[in-house]
């Protein structure tokens, strides 16, 4: 479903990305872990258009994203879900919810995105930032689906979650992928992360260090933490 | 008392005009992250605008209260798709550059044409003499125009909140890049929006065309303040420039009255005790300018 | 923003003005006949911003008129070439000071004239004391030039500070208009004007109510004119001395505000005949101001501003009239003197008296180079007097020429 091939990428001089080649399958969740400063988030931020790639080849659903602009990638079925949640303090939730047009493969009707998240019809009328950071976080994802993305790009859901919470995205990421999705996550947690996800791709100094499954992942958990600073 | 109330309702009547533009500013500012140094000069263009009309054309000013803004609206698109649009990607301070040179060029081709004098422009005949507010007479025309701007304030403010235009600017305002990521068209928007803020400066230059002096230099006696009018009220806040708007002409109303001597930086008095008190404005979030 | 723009250019074409006028070196004055075979007239002024109208390009066109009616009148005038040049200073005192030793220095000039705005003219009149030549200045309205900054070189023609207050001040305030209500830009000008109208008025047994000082520039006086009917004792007349765009924003809302019906009148400190122009008579119609020249006052001025007209498309301001005469007295000062050496000149202009289309009853003043001439009381006309374009004007009463200005024993000038 995704291919990327030898993407490079950086910041002026400074090189962030060397050769990263990486694949995802469709209705696979794949991990991306690495430590702070690997280059996770400028690796998001070139699948979306966001960051300039100075070489390499992204194809998403056999399509060479090269020159497309940002928008038509979102609108191809790429759901990206930011950092930092990416909640607009001037719209309310349900405009969260529409601002992005159903344009993509398979949008959620917006029945379905209140069931699944019930506390997201409750509080429709707030605006984003007046929610939890649970709350915000369930809306940025919900807002993808609403879209009709067919891959959703999660940039550390968990962070800064108590573990309940945790927990409920990590539901809310199996749910998905029981519908079909595929989920690209990028991730420090790597318990939460082996409790989702297919495989791990392990990113390191810019580039793939290692391939991982989930039965390596908790074999050498301990040994990937310290790797991580955590 | 009744006098201060009168000051007050001077200072309304001078803020409208400062939150069409700073509004006009703002909606730009958020849409384009550009500093548009022009603003003052579309006003004082609706002002020659409106002046031009009616000697050359005879129409009247309610007619060119529609004509004007629209026209120069269009002007305001072809700029930004010839030029300002050019410079987006690099930093600000080319767009501020450039759109002080058009400011430039703006008015030296009006005093070419016209001369650096002021230009007759007369009341319109329905808005003559004063009416009655119950606590003292005011003019008629300068009631219309404060209402004028009241409502167009509220107009607005109902686009941006109740349309789904509305939303794409508010979102693009607010995080252009994660706006595109969501599948919106943001560059589609960004024209239009800059027509419509430049569309706003020229139909404050119109109403200020009856009560002002129409002269070349007119917007950009005014347009220092209205910077600090949008910085007041938060850099990329819509809401906040409005408020900030009306505020400080009233502030600058009654500190004319009170400490006559300082009415002259009164306006970057405040500036700097708000941006000592909030960084961002009194509506401003930080990050907008990351 | 636009203001630090400016200067920096400003700044870098002083400089690079200075550095070019320091490898020329003046020429050498030997004191005798016409230095360099020619009478070199020079002009700066304002030809671009606010100033532009009233002075500005027409200014140059009527020295170069005078020129003409000279060399018309000397036919064997001993003076050979008569050349005019101009420099434009944006009203900036950097820039005049640089234009001014350009000027002297470089394009030989034997007078510089005109030179509006106050600070530009200070500047002016130093360059002219350390170059020994001479600055006839017509369009600036300090009385500092005749006064403390007084030097031999400079002379001030047209009108000032004092002039202004006195005609609009005392004679309004002893036709009945006790209480004054000042609003005054806050700049020296404004300052200068403020306290001369404060001292005539006090002088003719008036008083100042309240004086306000207003930003500048200013769009909205409402704040000023809406308190201006509660003041106690309730005023007479405001006196404003705004000038440009700001007495038309002034006037406007004057006009809107009915202060004329609540007994409030408007006494104008300053004002020239294109800002009537610019704004229509009917927004001025009625008020009161002192003008140094009027070119519809009789038959030998409107004969002038005919021919002005012809030349220039439009009528003449005082400053255009004045700038003329300047020229003429000074190249007839240069014919009796039989040299252009300014030292000689000097002696010549040192309390002539003359009258020409602009001066009546003019004198120059020995004591501290302050041309007196006759100065007019003027009201705007309502727009049913008017019979042709310009014909803004009725002179109320004449102000003679020993009463329009300071007394000379009063004068701070110490001519060193």
């Amino acid at each position: 479903m995704l291919t990327i091939e030898s993407l490079s990428a950086g910041y002026g001089e400074a090189q962030v990305l060397r050769e990263v080649s990486l694949n995802v399958t469709e209705g696979e969740v794949v991990t991306l872990v690495g430590r702070n400063g690997a280059g996770k988030t400028t690796l998001l931020r070139c699948l979306m258009g966001l960051h300039r790639q100075q070489t390499g080849r992204i194809e998403f659903l056999g399509r060479d994203l090269g020159r497309i602009p940002t928008h038509h990638r979102a609108r191809s079925g790429l759901g990206w879900v930011p950092d930092d949640r990416g909640i607009y303090a001037t719209l309310s939730v349900t405009e969260h919810l529409t601002l992005a047009r159903p344009t993509g493969p398979d949008p959620w009707p917006l029945s379905r995105i209140y069931d699944t998240f019930p506390v997201l019809h409750e509080r429709r009328r707030f605006p984003g930032t007046r929610l939890s950071g649970g709350e915000q976080q369930m809306l940025a994802m919900a807002r993808v689906l609403r879209m009709g993305a067919r891959m959703l790009v999660c940039d550390e859901p968990t962070e800064g979650l108590a573990p309940l919470l945790v927990q409920r995205i990590g539901d809310i990421i199996r749910d998905v992928k029981a519908h079909g999705h595929t989920v690209l996550l990028v991730e420090q947690n790597v318990h939460f992360a082996a409790s989702v996800a297919d495989r791990h791709y392990l990113l390191a100094e810019g580039g793939i260090a290692e391939e991982l499954d989930n039965t390596e992942v908790r074999r050498r958990e301990s040994e990937l933490l310290a790797y991580l600073g955590i | 008392m009744v006098n201060v109330i009168q000051q007050l309702f001077n200072g309304l009547v001078g803020g409208g005009f400062l939150a069409l533009l700073a509004l006009g500013l703002a909606v730009i500012f958020g849409m384009l992250r550009v500093v548009n140094f022009a603003h003052g000069a579309f006003y004082m263009l609706g002002a020659f605008g409106a002046y031009l009309l009616l000697t050359e054309a005879g129409v009247n000013f309610w007619l060119a209260l529609l004509v004007v803004p629209a026209a120069l609206a269009v002007v305001g698109m072809a700029l930004e798709r010839a030029f300002v649009h050019r410079l987006t990607q690099l930093d600000p301070l080319y767009n501020f550059l450039l759109t002080f040179g058009i400011t430039l060029i703006l008015q030296d081709l009006i005093k070419v044409r016209y001369g650096n004098q002021s230009q007759p422009y007369s009341r319109p005949a329905l808005l003559d003499g004063s009416v009655n507010l119950g606590l003292f007479q005011y003019p008629s025309y300068q009631v219309f125009v404060l209402g004028f701007a009241i409502v167009l304030c509220l107009l607005v403010w109902l686009l941006l909140t109740r349309t789904r235009v509305g939303m794409i600017v508010r979102a693009a305002t607010e995080r252009p890049e994660l706006t595109r990521s969501l599948g919106v068209d943001v560059g589609r928007w960004v024209t239009p929006v800059f027509g419509f803020g430049i569309g706003l400066a020229a139909l404050a230059g119109v109403l200020a065309a009856p009560m002002r002096a129409v002269h070349p230099m007119m917007g950009s006696d005014l347009i220092i303040t209205v910077f600090a009018v949008v910085v007041i009220g938060g850099l990329g806040s819509i809401f906040g420039s409005v408020v900030a708007g009306f505020g400080i002409g009233m502030a600058q109303a009654v500190g004319n009255l009170y400490v006559p001597a300082l009415s002259q930086t009164l306006v970057f008095i405040l500036m700097a005790v708000v941006l000592l008190w909030r960084p961002t404005g009194l509506f401003g979030r930080e990050g907008v300018l990351t | 923003m636009r203001e630090v723009t400016r200067r920096s250019a400003a700044v870098l074409a002083t400089g690079t003005l200075l550095l070019s006028a320091c490898g020329q070196g003046g020429p050498s004055d030997d004191g005798g006949e016409i230095s360099n075979g020619k009478v070199v007239l020079g002009l700066i002024n304002d030809q671009s911003d606010v100033y532009a109208e009233l002075s500005g390009e027409n200014s140059v066109e009527a020295v170069r008129m005078a020129v003409e009616d000279f060399q018309e009148d000397n036919p064997d005038s001993a003076i050979g070439e008569i050349e005019v040049v101009d420099a434009d200073h944006q009203n900036k005192p950097d820039v005049a000071n640089s234009k001014a030793a350009e000027l002297y220095d470089q394009r030989q000039a034997d007078v510089i004239l005109d030179v509006p705005t106050s600070s530009a003219a200070l500047a002016v009149a130093n360059v002219a004391n350390q170059k020994q030549k001479i600055h006839m200045n017509v369009t600036a309205a300090t009385t500092e030039l005749t006064g403390e900054s007084c030097n031999k070189y400079t002379f001030d023609y047209a009108y000032d500070t004092y002039m202004l207050a006195h005609g609009t001040g005392t004679t309004v305030t002893e036709k009945g208009a006790e209480n004054w209500y000042i609003v005054y830009p806050d700049y020296a000008f404004g300052q200068d004007m403020e306290s001369s109208f404060s001292t005539a008025i006090e002088e003719a047994g008036g008083q100042v109510v309240e004086s306000d000082p207003t930003p500048f520039p200013n769009d909205n006086f409402s704040t000023f004119l809406v308190k201006a009917p509660d003041l106690d004792p309730a005023p007479d007349v405001i006196g404003t001395m705004q000038a440009g765009g700001d007495l038309v924003n002034l006037v406007k809302q004057y006009n809107e505000f009915n202060l004329a019906d609540k007994g409030v009148d408007l006494a104008v400190g300053l004002m020239f005949i294109t800002d009537i122009h610019s704004l229509g008579v009917e927004a001025f119609s009625g008020v009161t101001f002192t003008d140094a020249w009027y070119w519809d006052y009789d038959e030998t001025n409107r004969r002038w501003a005919d021919e002005f007209q012809e030349r220039t498309g439009t009528r003449p301001s005082f400053a255009h009239a004045g700038n003329y005469s300047a020229a003429l007295q000074y190249l007839e000062a240069v014919e009796r003197a039989g040299t252009d050496d300014s030292d000689a000149v000097v002696a010549e202009l040192e309390g002539y008296e003359f009258d020409d289309v602009f001066a009546r009853n003019g004198k120059i003043r020995a004591e501290d180079h302050r041309v007196v001439h006759d100065a007019y009381l003027a009201r705007v006309k309502e727009p049913d007097e008017v019979s042709e374009e310009w014909d803004y004007e009725e002179i109320v009463s004449t102000i003679p020429a020993d009463e329009a200005f300071a007394p000379v024993e009063d004068t701070e000038c110490e001519m060193g």
